[in-house]
């Protein structure tokens, strides 16, 4: 019985280590790129978003960074809260909301400076 | 040899069964790697495809409407007939039966199973064993079905740039019953078909079928 117990409690734990879901990396994803823009670190910033963000947000002729700085996003502030599910993710900031996706590289930024538009997608600043 | 032919149903069907999981697998990564694409993002593996919320979704949701049609076959069967159906009692043998008919407690042969010699709770699972599995089977797969869709739907939320819902939400979601309710009504349709279109056609040979010079309106006849 108590052999049974243990066994029980491992594939428990088994399973809820296999179930824990990884907020902290995209937390700290979208906190560095909010820090990285605040520091007008525009090129580092740049590096953090997906290559279709990336791609989307200068005009012809412009670069990435460029047009990065003209958003003039606002700062981040704390993280409020965050969500994965699957290879997506949107962490709360107290000044924003961030979208991410996971590449196999890490977390890169999908979405920023967004405002809510209750069920319909947010209003961003930046989007892939 | 004698083995296999004696189960040669159920082999062919695990066969089958295996293949077009296997096909689904492969068919569903290319889709899910399609849509990637088109979104900028990285394809999956086959392994993190078939371990993910959307492959998982797109069987659970079918296994439970086969579920929940055998149920609903073996369960309203007992209680209702179709006269000339192979499928059906006859007219006016409605219920479970008498314990003489049902070969248990003091009725059972020497061969019938140890729980049907039984009595009290043990005959009373036993007597109930394929409903209560096919039933637990079906709410097993569907609560499967609701969880991961609830992760397949709040992935593809977050892909639009929209706020995830609860599984609360999502049960009382449009997707969820479009989802449920566009395979129950096909298992119902091939259920109907079955009862209905075995009063007048025929297959020779099989047991799902009446001999095929029964009469129309023999019931509970199969050849």
């Amino acid at each position: 019985m108590r052999r049974m117990r243990t066994a029980l409690a491992a594939l428990a734990l088994l399973l809820a280590a296999g179930c824990a879901v990884d907020t902290a990396a995209p937390a700290r994803a979208a906190a560095r790129f909010h820090t990285a823009v605040a520091a007008h670190q525009d090129e580092a910033a740049c590096a953090m978003l997906t290559r279709q963000a990336a791609r989307k947000l200068p005009d012809p002729g412009e670069t990435c960074a460029t047009a990065l700085g003209d958003l003039r996003l606002g700062p981040g502030g704390r993280v409020t809260s965050v969500e994965v599910w699957g290879d997506d993710a949107v962490v709360r900031l107290a000044g924003d909301t961030v979208f991410l996706h996971r590449f196999t590289d890490g977390w890169r930024v999908r979405a920023a400076g967004c405002e809510p538009e209750r069920d319909l997608p947010y209003d961003c600043a930046l989007e892939d | 040899m004698r083995w296999i032919r004696e189960n040669a149903l159920s082999l062919t069907f695990m066969t089958l069964f295996v293949l077009a999981l296997a096909g689904q697998a492969v068919a569903g990564m290319l889709e899910f790697n399609d849509q990637q694409l088109v979104n900028g993002l990285q394809p999956v593996s086959l392994l993190a495809y078939v371990t993910s919320s959307p492959f998982a979704v797109d069987v659970s949701e079918n296994w439970q409407s086969e579920y929940l049609q055998f149920l609903l076959f073996i369960m309203l069967t007992v209680w209702l007939v179709q006269k000339g159906s192979p499928e059906s009692k006859q007219p006016g043998e409605e219920g479970p039966g008498s314990d003489e008919e049902q070969l248990v407690g003091p009725y059972a042969k020497p061969r019938s199973p140890a729980w049907a010699k039984s009595t009290g709770l043990r005959l009373h699972l036993f007597g109930n064993s394929l409903g209560l599995t096919m039933g637990t089977v079906f709410v097993l797969s569907w609560l499967a079905q609701s969880v991961s869709g609830l992760a397949a739907g709040n992935a593809e939320r977050l892909t639009d740039l929209r706020d995830p819902i609860s599984w609360g939400a999502y049960i009382t979601s449009p997707e969820f019953w479009n989802r449920s309710l566009q395979n129950w009504q096909s298992e119902l349709l091939a259920v109907l078909s079955m009862v209905a279109l075995s009063i007048y056609l025929r297959q020779r040979g099989s047991p799902e079928s009446k001999p095929v010079g029964a009469p129309h309106s023999e019931t509970g006849t199969e050849g």
